[in-house]
C-alpha cells in the first residue's frame, strides 16, 4: 500500500511536471467549452441535455476519451523499461501490482481532474439562473471517470508491450477506436456471433443509458470497474513477463 | 548474507550464467570481475529480484528472493549500471520516493536524506533537477538511492563507470568508507578499482565462476609464482644458456622469448626469486646483461588472460620501454665475446639494431647509412624484424 501511494503521488506529479498533461487539458477544456455553448444553443437551453452531452453523449466526448488515455499512459511503462526505472522499481520493496495501479491511478485521476471542468460548467450556470440537477451531473462525473478508467487500461497494456511510447499510443487509439465502434458495426452487419460480442464490450451504451441519466446502478459500476481490473490484471502480467523474457 | 547455489539462467537457448556458485559473508566486501557479457549484469539482477533464475536458489539476509522477495528486497540497496532517475525530480524529491518506496517514517527520512546527500557529497546540491546534473553527480544520486533505506547488503553495478578519473577517486572513497559497515557486492572491469576496494575478488566467465579469492591469492594460484626476465648477450649456443638456466634451483620452466636485437630474451618461471642465481651465470659466462627483472603478474594480466579464454598461466612480462631516441649512442656498438661469435642469420648488409623509435621494438636498418639523431624517423625503417 505504501508502495502503491508512493508511485500513484509520483506519477500524478510526474504528469503534471511536463507539457504533455498540461497541453491535454488546455486543448481539452477548450473544446469541452466551446462545444457546451453549441451544446446549449442546440438543445435550446435545457441545461440537463446540454451536460449530458458534454460527459457522454456527444462526438467529442469519445474522440476525448480516444486519445487523451492513450497519451498520458504511453510513457507510463515503455519509456521506463528503456530507460531502466522500471528496474528500479521492480527491485524495490514493492510488488508489481502496487507498481502497475500507481501509474494506472494517476493517469485515472488526471481523466477525473478532466472530467470535473464540468463543475466549473454546471456553477456558472447555476450563478446564471438556471435549475442545476447536481444528482445528474455528478453520476455524470463518475460515470464519465469510470469509462475513461477503462481506456486507461487499455493504454497502460499497450504500454507494458512495448518499447516505443508512440507505438504504443498508436495501438491504444486503434483499440480504443475499435471498441467504440464495434456496436456501430455490429448494427450494420448483423452477424450473430459479433452481436452477441457486441454485448459484452458495449462500452458506449453501458455509459449512456443510466450514468447520464443520474442513476448509479451497479450493473453499470461493474460492467467497468471488472473490464479495467481485467486490463489492470493483464498489465501486471505483462509487466512480470518482462522479467522472464 | 548472499548464498547463491547452481544458479543458472538462460536466455532462450543461450546461459547467461551456468551452475554458478558462491557465498558473501556479512561484513564482506566482493569484486564481481568480468569482462562485457560475462553474467555480472545478469546475476546481479537476479539477486535483487529483478530476474527470476532459471535453476538455482539465492538467498539475501536470509530470504530467498524469489519466494520472499519483498522482505529480501528490502534489505538491499541496489544501483543499477544505468543509474535510472527521474529527470523532472530534484534530487532532494527523488531521495524522498525512495523513501517513501521503503515505507520509511517520515521523521526517519528528513533526518536520513540530508545524511545520505553529506555522505555522497551532493548537499549543495539538494536542489537541483536530476536532469541538470552531470553522469558523476547522478551516479551520486544513484549511490545515495541505494544507502538510504540502510540497507543490509549494497549491490552496486559499475558504480564507477562513465565517470573521470577524479570522480572515480571520489567514489572509491565512498566504496571503502562503506566497506566498513555494509556487506558489499560491487562490479566493474576496472581492475584497479576492485584491487583497491575489495579484498575478495570472484572473476566470472562466460557464465562460470572462474576465480575467487583474494587477489593476492588469485594471482598467486593462478599465475603459478614469479618470473624472472632476462635479456642478455649469450653467444651462439642459446641452447647451452637455456639448459644452464634451467639448472637454477626452483626454476621451472625457462623460456626462449627470442632475440631482441643482438640480446636473447629468457624468462624464467619460478618459484622464488632467482635473480641473484641468473646474475652469478651471467658472470660467470660473462654474458653482457641488458635486464634482469622480477615481477609478479597483475591481477590485470591474470585478468585478461582468463577473458581471452587462455590457461591462466605465464603472464608475459611486456618489454620494458625502448630508450627514448637521442641516447643511441650504445647501441649498436655491443661487441659480441670474441670466443662466441655472434650469429647473424641476415644478409650481411643489414643487421638488427634498435630502432630509435621508443615504440618500436627494434628495426632493421643498412649499417652502411649512419644513424641519424636528428631524424629518428627515416631510421625507424618500416620492415621489423617479426612482423
Amino acid at each position: 500500500m505504501n508502495g502503491f501511494t508512493a508511485i500513484y503521488r509520483r506519477e500524478l506529479v510526474g504528469l503534471f511536471l511536463g507539457p504533455l498533461a498540461w497541453t491535454l487539458l488546455c486543448i481539452a477544456l477548450a473544446l469541452q467549452g466551446v462545444m457546451l455553448l453549441f451544446y446549449l444553443v442546440g438543445a435550446q437551453g435545457d441545461v440537463d441535455i446540454a451536460l449530458r452531452f458534454l460527459l457522454g453523449d456527444s462526438f467529442v466526448f469519445w474522440v476525448l476519451c480516444a486519445l487523451v488515455p492513450p497519451l498520458l499512459t504511453m510513457r507510463m511503462l515503455s519509456e521506463e523499461s528503456r530507460s531502466g526505472l522500471l528496474e528500479y522499481l521492480l527491485t524495490a520493496p514493492v510488488t508489481d501490482l502496487a507498481v502497475v495501479c500507481g501509474k494506472f491511478g494517476a493517469a485515472l485521476s488526471f481523466m477525473a481532474i478532466l472530467w470535473a471542468s464540468v463543475f466549473a460548467y454546471a456553477l456558472v450556470l447555476a450563478a446564471c439562473g438556471a435549475g442545476i440537477d447536481w444528482g445528474i451531473v455528478c453520476s455524470s462525473w463518475i460515470g464519465a471517470t469510470l469509462c475513461s478508467g477503462l481506456f486507461c487500461g487499455i493504454g497502460l497494456l499497450m504500454s507494458s508491450l512495448t518499447t516505443l511510447p508512440v507505438l504504443s499510443a498508436f495501438a491504444a487509439v486503434i483499440a480504443n477506436l475499435v471498441l467504440m465502434l464495434l456496436p456501430l458495426v455490429a448494427r450494420l452487419v448483423d452477424w450473430p456471433i459479433l452481436t452477441g460480442l457486441v454485448k459484452w464490450i458495449d462500452i458506449s451504451s453501458n455509459l449512456t443509458s443510466a450514468f447520464l441519466y443520474g442513476v448509479l446502478d451497479s450493473a453499470y459500476v461493474v460492467f467497468f470497474v471488472s473490464w479495467t481490473a481485467l486490463l489492470v490484471f493483464l498489465t501486471t502480467r505483462s509487466v512480470e513477463a518482462r522479467r522472464w523474457s | 548474507m548472499i548464498s547463491v547455489s547452481h544458479l543458472t539462467r538462460r536466455f532462450g537457448s543461450f546461459a547467461a550464467l551456468d551452475d554458478i556458485s558462491f557465498e558473501v559473508n556479512k561484513g564482506e566486501v566482493v569484486g564481481f570481475l568480468g569482462p562485457n557479457g560475462a553474467g555480472k549484469t545478469t546475476t546481479m539482477r537476479i539477486l535483487t529480484g529483478y530476474l527470476p533464475a532459471t535453476s538455482g536458489a539465492v538467498a539475501v539476509a536470509g530470504f530467498d528472493v524469489l519466494r520472499q522477495s519483498l522482505e529480501a528486497r528490502r534489505r538491499i540497496g541496489y544501483l543499477p549500471e544505468s543509474v535510472p532517475l527521474y529527470r523532472e525530480l530534484r534530487v532532494e524529491e527523488m531521495l524522498a520516493f525512495q523513501a517513501r518506496l521503503h515505507s520509511l517514517e517520515r521523521g526517519e527520512a528528513r533526518r536520513r536524506i540530508p545524511a545520505v546527500l553529506e555522505r555522497v557529497g551532493l548537499l549543495d546540491r539538494s536542489r537541483d533537477l536530476v536532469g541538470t546534473l552531470s553522469r558523476g553527480m547522478r551516479q551520486r544520486v544513484g549511490l545515495a538511492l541505494a544507502l538510504l533505506p540502510e540497507p543490509e547488503v549494497l549491490i552496486l553495478d559499475e558504480p564507477t563507470s562513465g565517470l573521470d578519473p577524479l570522480q572515480r577517486l571520489e567514489v572509491r572513497a565512498i566504496l571503502r568508507e562503506l566497506a566498513q559497515k555494509h556487506t558489499v557486492l560491487l562490479s566493474s572491469h576496472i581492475l584497479p578499482e576492485i584491487e583497491a576496494v575489495c579484498p575478495r575478488v570472484i572473476i566470472v566467465h562466460k557464465g562460470r565462476i572462474a576465480a575467487d579469492g583474494t587477489p593476492t591469492q588469485l594471482v598467486q594460484q593462478l599465475s603459478g609464482g614469479a618470473f624472472v626476465r632476462l635479456e642478455a648477450l649469450v653467444g651462439a649456443d642459446v641452447e647451452a644458456a637455456k639448459r644452464m638456466l634451467g639448472g637454477i634451483e626452483g626454476v621451472r620452466v625457462v623460456r626462449d622469448l627470442g632475440r631482441r636485437g643482438v640480446h636473447h630474451e629468457f624468462e624464467l618461471e619460478a618459484a622464488v626469486d632467482v635473480r641473484e642465481d641468473v646474475g652469478a651465470i651471467a658472470k660467470l659466462k660473462g654474458w653482457a646483461l641488458r635486464e634482469l627483472s622480477y615481477r609478479v603478474p597483475s591481477l590485470e594480466q591474470i585478468f585478461a588472460r582468463i577473458a581471452l579464454g587462455e590457461e591462466p598461466q605465464a603472464a608475459r612480462s611486456e618489454p620494458v620501454a625502448q630508450p627514448p631516441a637521442g641516447t643511441v649512442s650504445p647501441m649498436p656498438s655491443v661487441v659480441p665475446p670474441a670466443s662466441n661469435a655472434l650469429p647473424v642469420s641476415q644478409p650481411a648488409a643489414t643487421r638488427q639494431i634498435y630502432s630509435l623509435n621508443p615504440f618500436d621494438r627494434g628495426a632493421s636498418r643498412d649499417l652502411s647509412a649512419p644513424v641519424n639523431v636528428d631524424a629518428p624517423a627515416k631510421v625507424d625503417a618500416p620492415q621489423r624484424p617479426n612482423a
